[in-house]
């Protein structure tokens, strides 16, 4: 609020400054009756702020200076009247003296100012705000305003009879009793219809009126006080979704939770929401297991709830991660007590074992199972060894299978020096264990020998246990017959047998029958893989000038190691 | 190298066979001067710009005698050349029936009509191979890059490599993409977090995945105002976030850790030229480790029992973890020294080699299960690499004399021939959709088109590692005090088979860089952007 003084004072410094050039006389107000017919709602609104403001126009065209002494005092006058308008009734006389406050009225009355006008000066954008385009509601035609303000009418009224509607289911709950009919409050199946109508009304108001996020959220009380964030993405961009709305609606409430870091029931169901939109949808996993964690919800419940997804979604992998985290989460709470921890082992190793049914190779399943062996220590679980031979009963080529067997056996932490590799030989390895799984692979190999499953599997148990390959000698050669004693002779029931064979004749340094079976192979019984076959057998010459190829790796790593 | 005649139908026609002279390596020389200016830029890739190079020179080679008694057996054997490997079931089979062997026999019924011919109307080459469906790969990818229908929702995650799939794929196809940059970037800022690193799109979690899709898009759109969009610091901080005490990275803050990690935190560090050091908030940080120390022995500790490369340690070994194993080691260090000291090479060989099968051409992702193109990148594109690992050292060293002490690679370890094959016969959607699949009868997608590209690129170029490893810094075994690989120099050829050609010479793609997957030029130009501003580098002093 100007001080008294220094409102009574401007008027006479304006004065003394202008004086000196008088050039404009005629008067302003004229140049403001003319207005030519509006054709839009901010042109209406900025022609009735001139006609309040008879100085405004010329003022803003010429500058205060060069006005007529006249046209600046009614102009000064017309301020401190607008200005004095604006402030409570009792505060104006306090503004000016009666004395000056005559003599305002006094000159506008004589300049036929309106004193009850617009306050501000209409302006694009900023007056009447943008519609859900961004473009400026002032710039509407008048028709096309007063449709918009119809709308705007008509959501407010649904607004209140929603109100109206919530409040009474408010009452119900409580079971308020009407003060009128002295009867119990009862939201009746109408009036819900009603209100379910009006919500739908209420949405595609507000979604005409300011492009307001709509759907289920939207209309839900649940999450009234949440402001969504829509996708924000500029026109043109690359690989863009044409989200459907509800889905579009979920993740602009996810982004806003998310922003304020909420973790509530609430937030919980909505990634519930999401994930049967969109399952592979690793943000909003990660943002479920937070709200558990944050919200202290029980492990096995949602464990539960993750089995039903996880089977409706067998490709899925986010899952699996996720179940990873709840487990890590709860494994203190069991792993003093060693009941507890076999019976969610048992659990655990079910569920495997039924979502491993439907699709047996799932590579995140076996890679979840494979971590859960190590998290719960199911090393020496005869269960977990016999599902898994159960498995290769039922397909002895699932590779997968073996491949767990591998891990179950030889990762175990009392048989497996810490930082050795797969393929390294390991002393910890006791020799019945080695035997016993050579034994299986063979048996296996039998079954169907082109399988290389158990091939891989011999080589690999061989290797870690420090075995010579020449070991199994015998029973490759079963499956290899007259080698290189003419195309009707030689039989070759597994090329995997004439591999092995190629790497057991190396071993002995009987280089010539290594080479045989290897040229064997690219020539004849796999030849697709002529190139690598033709490698093998310039190994071996490399081989025969100087040492073999594991001893020199191991000279080349020390050599570097030195270097 | 088959070269036709202007007016040449498919088959039945007299061919004019190229002989190369007897010494390869000086061909190889030729061919490298003429059809690649220097040897990081593309190949010729139309028809007609391989018919204007040939010159009278090349003519000398053509043997007029074999061309005549080759046309005269053509004539009177009009099948085309498909050799018996490629049409007939496996040699050696089990009578045992299992679920895996159903599904096995089921694919090559389904895979044998495309591989010899039989299946369709399409116009085939003398040796029985359909032309590769330039125009309609081209404009599959490009609708993937425009607006997409609401059933991709399944996908919102995974939008970032729709970008770099489809861009990728159409560079090798020889298109310019530099015309998507103003896009990229508008969509890659959508997609970058203040906190460090691309998520899948708005609001989203930054993701190690979806980072490196972003920035090999950039990197293939080019141009410094598609650079600065990468906020450097944030990435490093937040790259530090995800290094983890064993030496393997998250994929993404609470994510899981995996060789994915490793593989694309050495993309990032080495294509942003970021700073090693450690933020002290690091769950690695210990005040002497940086951002690539353990990483050589986290890869390491994932190779299994077959020999390949599993996703973490102690899971079944898989052609996608097998690049990223063989690329993260290729970048750290140069590969004749560092593959050898982290990895049983022999044993990857043996299970990579065994991923090929017959008849079907193509590779398999894993032991005992089905052939799918996109493992003609993640299985096939090892082998550049493997090459590399075996090569012998530049020259002045011994001959032949390899790091591994195992014998160098013989002109190809795989059967280029099977994979082309597997590619053009079975991978293309000859459908008005267009696009490259798994296997027949599954859809085609911006994913398998890009990596099913990629394996053709491989299988038709050469690279050759132009540099022998540095001496380590300061004496140290491991290569954590720089990533020295990035520095290799590789020279790309194309690769010319000992026999004919089976393709036409209007198929081949362009090569991209075996450890980074994208052009060596693009490579080159973003480093050198960013080697190029050290300041923050700099200012990490005061951190």
């Amino acid at each position: 609020m100007p001080p008294k003084g220094k409102a009574a004072t401007k008027p006479k410094a304006t004065e003394t400054t202008t004086t000196s050039n008088p050039t404009t006389t005629n008067t302003t107000s004229q140049t403001a009756s003319q207005p030519s017919e509006p054709t839009t709602v901010l042109e209406r609104s900025q022609q009735r702020f001139e006609k309040t403001r008879p100085f405004e126009a010329a003022r803003r065209q010429q500058g205060l200076s060069r006005l007529s002494k006249e046209d600046q005092k009614g102009w000064i006058c017309d301020q401190l009247l607008h200005l004095t308008n604006r402030l409570p009734a009792a505060s104006r006389s306090c503004l000016l003296g009666p004395k000056a406050s005559k003599e305002i009225w006094w000159t506008v009355n004589g300049t036929n100012s309106i004193v009850r006008g617009l306050k501000h000066k209409p302006e694009p954008y900023t007056t009447w705000g943008t519609d859900r385009n961004g473009h400026d509601v002032g710039s509407y035609t008048i028709e096309r305003f007063d449709e918009r303000f119809r709308k705007r009418i008509a959501l407010t009224a649904l607004q209140v009879s929603s109100r109206v509607f919530r409040e009474n289911v408010e009452r119900e709950k409580r079971g308020f009793v009407d003060a009128r009919s002295g009867r119990e409050i009862i939201v009746t199946e109408r009036e819900i219809d009603e209100e379910k109508v009006r919500r739908s009304k209420m949405a595609a108001l507000k979604k005409d009126l300011y492009g307001a996020i709509t759907g289920k959220l939207a209309e839900s009380v649940e999450w009234e006080d949440v402001v969504p964030i829509p996708h924000e993405e500029p026109e043109g961009a690359l690989a863009a979704i044409t989200y459907p709305a509800e889905y579009a609606e979920a993740m602009s409430y996810l982004r806003a939770v998310m922003t304020t870091k909420e973790y509530s029931p609430r937030c919980l169901r909505l990634t519930e929401h999401i994930i049967a939109m969109n399952p592979a949808h690793y943000t909003v996993w990660l943002y479920r297991a937070a709200n558990i964690f944050a919200l202290d919800l029980s492990i096995p419940d949602e464990i539960e709830w993750l089995n039903e997804v996880a089977l409706a979604n067998l490709k899925n992998y986010q899952i699996w991660h996720h179940r990873h985290l709840l487990v890590e989460h709860y494994y203190p709470t069991i792993s003093s007590d060693p009941d507890a921890l076999a019976q969610f082992a048992k659990q655990e190793r079910d569920f495997l074992i039924a979502i491993l049914s439907e699709d047996t190779k799932n590579y995140h399943v076996w890679s979840y199972r494979s971590w859960l062996v190590g998290k719960l220590g199911m090393w020496e679980d005869e269960e977990e060894l016999k599902s898994i031979e159960k498995m290769i009963d039922e397909d002895v080529r699932n590779n997968s299978a073996w491949s767990h067997r591998f891990v179950l056996v030889f990762s175990n932490p009392k048989y497996a020096t810490p930082g050795k590799a797969a393929t390294e030989k390991d002393e910890k390895v006791p020799q019945e264990l080695v035997d016993r799984e050579v034994k299986y692979a063979q048996n296996k190999v039998y079954l169907a020998p082109q399988n290389q499953s158990p091939w891989n599997y011999m080589r690999g148990v061989l290797v870690k246990g420090g075995q010579p390959l020449a070991s199994v000698q015998g029973f490759v050669e079963e499956f290899v017959n007259k080698l290189g004693e003419g195309e009707e002779e030689e039989e070759v029931k597994s090329t995997h047998a004439l591999d092995l064979l190629a790497e057991i004749y190396a071993e002995k340094k009987e280089n010539e029958k290594a080479d045989l079976c290897l040229r064997r192979l690219a020539e004849k019984w796999d030849k697709i893989r002529g190139g690598y076959w033709e490698w093998r057998r310039k190994c071996l010459t490399q081989s025969e000038t100087e040492k073999a190829p594991g001893e020199q790796v191991e000279k080349a790593e020390e050599g570097i190691a030195a270097a | 190298m088959v070269v036709r005649t202007k007016g040449a139908r498919c088959r039945n026609r007299a061919i004019f066979i190229r002989k190369f002279p007897k010494n390869k390596k000086e061909n190889m020389a030729a061919s490298t001067t003429s059809s690649f200016p220097t040897s990081q830029e593309g190949v010729a890739t139309s028809s007609q710009q391989n018919l204007d190079a040939i010159t009278d020179d090349d003519f000398e080679y053509v043997d007029e005698e074999f061309v005549l008694s080759h046309s005269a057996e053509q004539q009177a054997q009009p099948e085309p050349m498909i050799p018996d490997l490629f049409k007939q079931p496996s040699l050696v089979k089990d009578d045992l029936i299992t679920a895996t062997s159903q599904l096995q026999d089921q694919t090559v019924e389904h895979c044998l009509p495309f591989l010899t011919g039989e299946d369709g109307p399409l116009d085939l080459n003398d040796y029985g191979l359909p032309k590769l469906n330039r125009e309609k790969h081209i404009k599959f990818l490009k609708q993937s890059l425009g607006p997409l229908p609401g059933r991709f929702v399944a996908v919102d995650a995974s939008r970032p490599w729709y970008l770099y799939w489809c861009l990728s794929g159409l560079t090798m196809m020889g298109e310019d993409v530099s015309s998507y940059r103003d896009s990229v970037i508008e969509t890659a800022r959508t997609m970058q977090n203040e906190s460090g690193g691309f998520g899948g799109g708005h609001g989203q979690t930054s993701h190690l995945a979806t980072t490196y899709a972003v920035i090999l898009a950039i990197a293939l759109v080019g141009g410094e105002e598609a650079y600065d969009v990468i906020d450097k610091k944030a990435m490093w901080k937040w790259l530090c976030s995800l290094k983890q005490p064993d030496g393997g990275f998250q994929v993404c803050v609470g994510g899981e850790e995996d060789i994915r990690g490793a593989y694309i935190a050495a993309v990032i560090i080495t294509l942003l030229d970021l700073p090693l050091d450690l933020t002290p908030e690091s769950p690695a940080y210990d005040g002497r480790s940086n951002l690539l120390t353990g990483l050589a022995e986290y890869v390491r500790s994932c190779q299994t029992f077959e020999g390949g490369i599993s996703s973490q340690p102690n899971n079944e070994a898989h052609g996608a973890y097998a690049f990223c194993a063989l690329a993260c080691l290729a970048i750290l260090d140069n590969p004749r020294r560092i593959i050898p000291s982290y990895l049983d090479v022999p044993r990857l060989i043996s299970w990579l080699s065994y991923r090929q099968y017959a008849p079907e051409g193509g590779f398999s992702g894993r032991t005992n299960k089905l052939v799918d193109g996109c493992y003609s990148h993640w299985a096939g594109g090892c082998f550049p690499l493997i090459e590399a690992c075996l090569s012998p050292s530049g020259p002045g060293s011994e001959k032949n004399k390899t790091a591994t002490g195992l014998a160098a690679a013989p002109e190809s370890l795989y059967s280029r021939e099977g994979l082309i094959r597997y590619i053009l016969c079975c991978c293309q959607d000859q459908t008005k959709r267009g696009g490259l699949r798994d296997k027949p009868y599954k859809m085609s997608d911006p994913y398998h088109t890009n990596y099913v590209l990629s394996g053709l690129s491989s299988a038709q170029h050469q690279w050759d590692l132009d540099s022998d490893p540095l001496p380590l810094p300061n004496g140290d075994t491991t290569p954590s005090l720089a990533a020295l690989g990035a520095d290799s120099v590789w020279n790309v050829f194309p690769y010319i088979d000992e026999n004919d050609q089976i393709y036409e010479d209007s198929d081949r793609v362009r090569p991209i860089h075996p450890a980074y997957a994208i052009p060596q030029k693009n490579v080159n130009a973003i480093r050198a952007y960013f080697q190029g501003r050290s300041g923050f580098a700099s200012t990490l002093g005061g951190e």
